[in-house]
């Protein structure tokens, strides 16, 4: 691998590009093993789709990285740091992991520009000033500069979750997280969420996107993960994958949603 | 009227269209053209209605001309007349009253202030001007009657006039005086505190009638308030210590009759204190109010956070945010806000159940109306001793209801 797909330059160091690390890890919920060994790294600047049938694990993983998970064995190693139970650390890293969710998990009670710039101004104690320019920044890149004083039940779905993601971003994170960032969307409003993710792919980003989007998954990633019970059944360029899969299961999952 | 500059935003706030004094749109239906057809189409639409109408209004008459008639002819308010001091203050010295006056007219000019600030105004419509004048001519009235000489009149009448300036102030000042008022509350309590006691005031054993009441009131709800979400808040903490000494606490307090409380603060209070803290009685019944209300102000609040979705604390986490900071941001500001309803009810029951200091003998209001008309003289007008009590605390109850309205309506922004 000489150059990201993204067209950013590649550092030098081999281990130093590696943003996620993933090593044999396992999770259990009571009985249930919802992952039962993953290993895999992500590059800087990769993006990531992950697909698979639900209950295959698939958000659980990613919900791992960032901690909202607690994995029970194995290990995760994001931009270096050792997911431990150390709060300080976990801390650390999320503040350097923006995460995306389903149902966009807004502030409610906060206006938007408030509901952008609360973590630069609590975690990392930016002064208000330069919070609020960065905050009109990013929603000026997701396309509602003008939303900015409304409050999140007055938007649409599609604009909450633009406006999730501007939230995400304002910690400049290093790496992006999206657990299935346009199920909860009507189909009108999936498009503006989805163009926003491409740009930001574009833009050389760290990203995991956990998606049914197969257009998306074409177009954007440079690698698919393919979960089916606790396990990577089988990864590979979107072109591969969609066009000669491997395995029989990857198939049949193809065969149900395409 | 000068218009006003932040309209657009105290609109937002309160989430209304510009124009909500203007009437929804409706079908253009019936509308009524003269008093006679009103008159048919709502009292008298069907022969069983017009009966209903018929008693009912007969009732009505009736027991309004027996109440009106026992108010203004048959009750004997010279008890209340005769005791408005003690009403009030209790034993409080008069030559000291002028204490209690600076106070009240302390809290008239902040909370004047502060509606301002908060974008209240009166609106006047006819109707609204029309109850207001009534209610004005009502209250002058009872106060003409009841208040003894020019210099209560003028004391009393100064209170409706101070509050009213400072909403004028308040609504001019608006952004500027936010932070100012917020030290001016925070530093309130302490001065009424001083007035009343310091450079030769009143010790707290003199307190008494309404202040009283109010005194224990306030202080019991504010500190409960912040004792009451901790308490909330570390029951739901992991850590085994502090989540079982808090359901312990919530459980005890809230599994006891607050007089059998009041009775310990009485008794087993003084025991419990280390030796030489001798702490004044009315001290120790702000206390036990406090832990009493706390103890329910925690239930109330564990209500409020279980009704904040989880993916708030995700999406909180998530953002690198500390466990304190997802509290006092994210969860809190909903949970709070949630709960208005229930915690104004509690404070307003908090409120009256002050009277229960009466079981020891304190001259909180209800005692000293008793205590009014077991006078020689006006033995037998107990009815409208205790009456005049009653009313007190309801204007009071009612006001903070109607205040309560009005902070769940600004704070019902953006709700989900």
């Amino acid at each position: 691998m000489t150059e990201g797909a993204t067209g950013e330059p590649v550092e030098e160091r081999p281990e130093a590009d590696q943003m996620i690390v993933a090593e044999d890890v396992k999770k259990w919920f009571g009985k249930f093993q919802a992952l039962k060994g993953i290993t895999t790294s992500i590059r800087r600047g990769e993006v990531v789709v992950v697909i698979g049938p639900s209950g295959s694990g698939k958000s659980t993983f990613i919900r791992t990285i960032n901690r909202l998970e607690r994995h029970d064995s194995g290990r995760i190693v994001v931009d270096g740091i050792e997911l431990t139970d150390d709060i300080r650390n976990i801390e650390r890293i999320r503040s350097e992991i923006g995460m995306v969710f389903q149902s966009f998990n807004l502030f409610p009670h906060l206006s938007v520009l408030r509901n952008v710039t609360l973590a630069p101004r609590n975690v990392r104690r930016w002064p208000r000033r330069q919070a609020e320019e960065k905050a009109r920044q990013l929603l000026e890149r997701v396309g509602i500069p003008e939303q900015a004083d409304k409050y999140p039940a007055q938007l649409s779905g599609g604009q909450q979750q633009r406006v999730a993601i501007a939230r995400a971003l304002a910690m400049e994170p290093r790496i992006m997280l999206f657990d299935e960032p346009t199920s909860a969307l009507d189909p009108e409003m999936i498009k503006e969420v989805l163009d926003v993710m491409k740009q930001l792919a574009g833009s050389g980003m760290t990203m995991v996107v956990v998606t049914h989007e197969i257009g998306f998954a074409k177009e954007v990633a440079d690698r698919i993960l393919f979960f089916d019970e606790g396990l990577i059944v089988e990864e590979g360029t979107p072109d591969r994958f969609f066009t000669e899969p491997e395995h029989d299961r990857t198939r049949l999952f193809l065969s149900q949603i395409l | 009227m000068r218009p006003r500059v932040n309209l657009q935003e105290d609109v937002d706030l309160v989430g209304l269209p510009l124009e909500d004094e203007r009437p929804v749109e409706v079908a253009p239906a019936r509308v009524p053209a003269t008093p006679g057809e009103w008159i048919r189409d709502n009292l008298f639409s069907s022969v069983f209605n017009g009966v209903l109408t018929v008693v009912t209004g007969a009732l009505a008459l009736y027991l309004g001309y027996q109440v009106l008639r026992w108010i203004l002819v048959t009750a004997e308010w010279a008890v209340v007349k005769a005791n408005l001091r003690i009403y009030m203050i209790g034993r409080f010295p008069l030559e000291e009253a002028w204490r209690v006056w600076a106070s009240v007219f302390l809290v008239a000019v902040l909370g004047g202030l502060s509606f301002g600030v908060s974008g209240h105004r009166l609106r006047w419509t006819l109707r609204k001007a029309a109850l207001r004048a009534a209610l004005a001519a009502l209250v002058v009235g009872a106060l003409v009657f009841f208040l003894d000489g020019p210099r209560i009149w003028i004391l009393t009448g100064s209170v409706p006039v101070l509050l009213a300036a400072s909403l004028k102030a308040g609504r001019a000042g608006y952004e500027r005086l936010r932070v100012p008022l917020w030290i001016g509350w925070g530093l309130a309590f302490p001065v009424v505190m001083v007035l009343l006691r310091g450079f030769g005031g009143v010790p707290p054993k003199l307190w008494g009638g309404f202040l009283l009441n109010v005194v224990v009131a306030v202080v019991a709800i504010f500190l409960s308030f912040p004792a009451g979400v901790l308490l909330a808040v570390g029951r739901r903490s992991s850590l085994r210590a502090v989540s079982s000494f808090c359901v312990g606490f919530i459980e005890l307090i809230r599994g006891v009759p607050l007089v059998t409380l009041i009775i310990a603060g009485f008794n087993l209070l003084p025991l419990m204190l280390p030796s030489g803290m001798d702490l004044a009685l009315i001290v120790r019944m702000m206390l036990i109010f406090t832990i009493f209300s706390a103890a329910y102000v925690a239930e109330i609040v564990r209500g409020g956070l279980q009704g904040i979705p989880f993916g708030q604390y995700e999406a909180a986490r998530a953002l690198g945010l500390s466990t304190t900071r997802i509290l006092a941001l994210v969860i809190l500001p909903q949970a709070l806000r949630s709960t208005i309803p229930a915690m104004i009810s509690h404070f307003i029951s908090l409120f009256k159940d002050t009277s229960l200091l009466a079981v020891l003998a304190i001259t909180e209001l209800l005692r000293a109306a008793r205590r009014a008309s077991a006078q020689l003289e006006f033995l037998g007008a107990k009815k409208e001793a205790v009456l005049a009590a009653a009313v007190l605390f309801w204007v009071v109850a009612f006001s903070m209801s109607r205040w309560s309205q009005r902070l769940e309506r600004r704070l019902g922004v953006g709700e989900r």
